[in-house]
């Protein structure tokens, strides 16, 4: 009977560890699978992600550099738009780029008329108060901007700047912004 | 007791086996990884964007031990193309939109649905290492074949080409005969080019707006008299360097003829004669006129008269322009160097100056070019400071205005021509002539091959004297530069944010050096036989 008991014991010993095992290697199987997962892998997330290229100018101001962003792909192209220009606004992540857009500039809405190729940007009027100058500054205000949207969205041909609800003239005074311009072929 | 002891028995080494099952299974993970940790990266795929995206080098993998096929994770993939993705987890399976085209992949099976059809990949799609990996061949037999995409996949080099080339420079031919050597270059599109052979032996082509691929550019053998080519592209221009034999004569480059009747393209030729090339006087006029310069006997000459002369200081009153961390205004800096510029050109050349602002006031842009067309200039030079957002940009760069060349921006210009006309019904009535009319931005391209030359000589000339950065001749839409009725340039000095050009441009030698550098271009401008078109 004492045998019996102690095997009955040892048998009760190892179900137990079996049962805490199994659920251990449940746990870990599990956790390793998220961190498998990671940032880089694709996320369960409702809605389609799109990952798009953003465009800043690099520190010689001679040149553009490409960073990646995803966005979630709904609401149509004004809504992806406002995201990718929201998201160039933000700045830069790599400490090589450098945004020719100044501080505290906001997007307030973005949007197209009939001619459904045109897009229009309505920025606050930090884009033009609170711009440092400089052509090259001003070069690279526009140039960015008008990169990423070529690169991200082929069906828009023309970009309108308005500030504040109203075209103007020039960012800082230098390049013409009054009408659409070109996304690929301004300079 | 015995029977007892044995079915124990039975059930301690049933115990046992599911323990040593349960070890298996918490081993088990840990190889797979150890598995996946070894599929190290084995080659890399070199991606190339024609939409200007940076080149990228991107990981391929080895996953199955009894196949070679290279793998690429579903990140990188989607990064790539730009697509959109996403997980259903429940299901196990990716779905990843390249160019609204919808693609299923199912892990570990061989099948991808396009479009609700099924097609059988050689290799399934895998999930090692935490990503999701897809076989190359998707690329190489589905993507690259599809033509939803305009893909190329070069498989020996492992490079993959995405995008639809933009190059409007997209061939180039040499061809020999007994004269000499053409080299042949198709165009999209007339664009304005300027050649040079300032080095011996060598001749330079720029193409303004030019956009070429290097590669297969250089890659071209030469032929007879071109030794080589050697082609560069910058983010604005495209050069062309050609080697020349010594036994070359002369050269004359000219526009003929379409490139090709259904594109509609342009082919610029490059002719090199037998003989020893001559010392070109200065060849680098910019411009498709090129031909009549060389044929000295043929055409028409004129100098170009040079009496009156406009400098623009940039900015001032409320318009500050660029401010530098101490506080040096660039208005103000224009003004004083726009000033020295005027007496050493009246000093030195005893032509006449117009300042379009003498004092520290706003004037518009449009007034500015007013002012110049009312004064009968013959030159324009806009004298502005750049500025940056970090100290180490530098150097200076002299611009002309970029045309505007095809049908629709003209018609746009038109548009707001016409509106022009109605803000301003006081405006001259000889201007008002449906006739006469003006597009504004078409008057500048009557000069632009003037202006195109004026920016290259100042740019060469300062060069010659200040030791900052060259940054080069551009063409951009300077606002201040529209409707001129004259060649036109607008020359950045230095950088106000860079601390060391800060300190120059406050100081006088530095000055003194740029006005005559300029002073200088705008002599051998107005020395220069040259034909003018359209006046």
């Amino acid at each position: 009977m004492i045998k019996n008991d102690l095997g009955r014991k040892i048998m009760f010993v190892l179900l137990a560890l079996l049962i805490i095992v199994t659920a251990i290697i449940i746990i870990v199987r599990r956790i390793d699978l998220k961190e498998e997962e990671g940032p880089r892998v694709v996320r369960e997330v409702p809605g389609e992600i799109r990952t798009v290229t953003l465009f800043f100018a690099n520190s010689n101001a001679d040149g553009l550099l490409s960073e990646t962003r995803d966005i979630t792909s709904e609401g149509g192209l004004e809504n992806e738009v406002k995201q990718v220009i929201a998201a160039l606004l933000a700045g830069p992540e790599d400490k090589k780029g450098v945004s020719a857009i100044p501080v505290g500039t906001e997007i307030n809405r973005v949007f197209r008329v009939e001619d459904k190729e045109t897009v229009y940007l309505d920025f606050n009027r930090a884009l033009v108060s609170n711009h440092t100058g400089g052509s090259a500054g001003e070069y690279y205000t526009i140039k960015m901007i008008l990169k990423t949207i070529e690169v991200n969205f082929p069906q828009v041909a023309k970009v309108q700047f308005i500030v504040a609800g109203y075209p103007v003239n020039t960012i800082a005074g230098h390049y013409k912004v009054d009408t659409p311009l070109s996304v690929r072929k301004w300079r | 007791m015995d029977n007892k002891n044995i079915s124990n028995r039975y059930k301690m080494l049933f115990a046992g086996i599911l323990v040593v099952a349960a070890v298996f299974l918490a081993v088990h993970p840990c190889r797979a990884q150890i598995i996946a940790k070894e599929n190290e990266e084995v080659k890399t795929l070199g991606v190339v964007f024609a939409d200007g995206r940076k080149t990228e080098d991107i990981s391929l993998f080895k996953i199955e031990s009894d196949s070679d096929e290279l793998f690429i994770s579903a990140y990188d993939l989607a990064r790539i193309f730009k697509a959109t993705k996403y997980w259903k987890p429940g299901r196990k399976r990716l779905v990843v939109k390249i160019a609204a085209k919808k693609y299923i992949f199912t892990l570990d099976t061989r099948v991808v649905m396009i479009e609700n059809q099924p097609v059988l990949l050689r290799m399934p799609v895998r999930y090692s290492d935490g990503f999701v990996m897809i076989p190359l061949e998707f690329i190489r037999d589905i993507l690259a074949k599809s033509r939803v995409e305009k893909v190329d996949f070069d498989e020996k080099r492992l490079v993959l080409t995405i995008g639809a080339p933009s190059y409007n420079v997209t061939g180039i031919i040499f061809d020999e005969s007994i004269e000499g050597t053409r080299a042949v270059l198709t165009l999209t599109d007339e664009l304005l080019y300027h050649v040079d052979n300032e080095i011996p032996g060598l001749l330079r082509l720029k193409i303004y707006g030019g956009k070429l691929n290097t590669l297969k550019i250089s890659a071209t053998e030469g032929k007879g008299l071109f030794k080589r080519v050697r082609a560069e592209q910058t983010e604005y221009d495209s050069y062309l360097f050609f080697e020349v034999e010594q036994s070359a004569s002369s050269f004359r480059v000219e526009f003929m003829g379409p490139a090709d009747e259904d594109s509609g393209g342009r082919k610029l030729v490059i002719f090199l004669e037998k003989g020893e090339l001559p010392e070109i006087p200065d060849a680098d006029f910019a411009g498709r006129k090129m031909v009549e310069i060389l044929q000295a006997s043929a055409g028409e000459y004129r100098k170009i008269e040079v009496k009156r002369i406009i400098i623009d200081p940039g900015h001032g009153g409320p318009d500050y322009g660029r401010i530098s961390e101490s506080g040096v205004e660039e208005k103000q800096v224009n003004l004083e160097i726009s000033e020295m510029l005027k007496r050493m050109l009246i000093e030195r050349l005893g032509v006449e100056v117009v300042l379009t602002r003498r004092t520290d006031k706003l004037v518009p842009l449009d007034q500015r070019g007013e002012i110049a067309n009312v004064q009968n200039g013959d030159i324009f030079i806009s004298i502005h400071c750049n500025g940056w957002f970090k100290p180490e940009a530098g150097g200076f760069e002299t611009f002309f205005l970029a045309p505007a060349r095809n049908e629709e921006e003209s018609h746009q210009a038109a548009h707001e021509n016409s509106s022009i006309r109605f803000e301003n019904p006081g405006l001259d009535p000889e201007k008002l002539d449906e006739l006469n009319f003006i597009l504004w931005d078409m008057v500048q391209n009557e000069f632009i091959n003037e202006s195109s030359k004026l920016a290259e000589l100042i740019q060469k000339s300062l060069d010659d004297r200040v030791s900052i950065r060259n940054r080069g001749v551009r063409q951009a839409g300077f606002r201040v530069l529209r409707g001129l009725k004259m060649p036109a340039v607008l020359v950045e000095v230095a950088f106000l944010s860079n601390p060391r050009e800060e300190k120059l441009l406050l100081d006088n030698r530095f000055r003194k050096k740029v006005c005559e550098g300029i002073v200088e271009a705008v002599r051998r401008f107005r020395e220069k036989d040259m034909i003018v078109e359209g006046r």
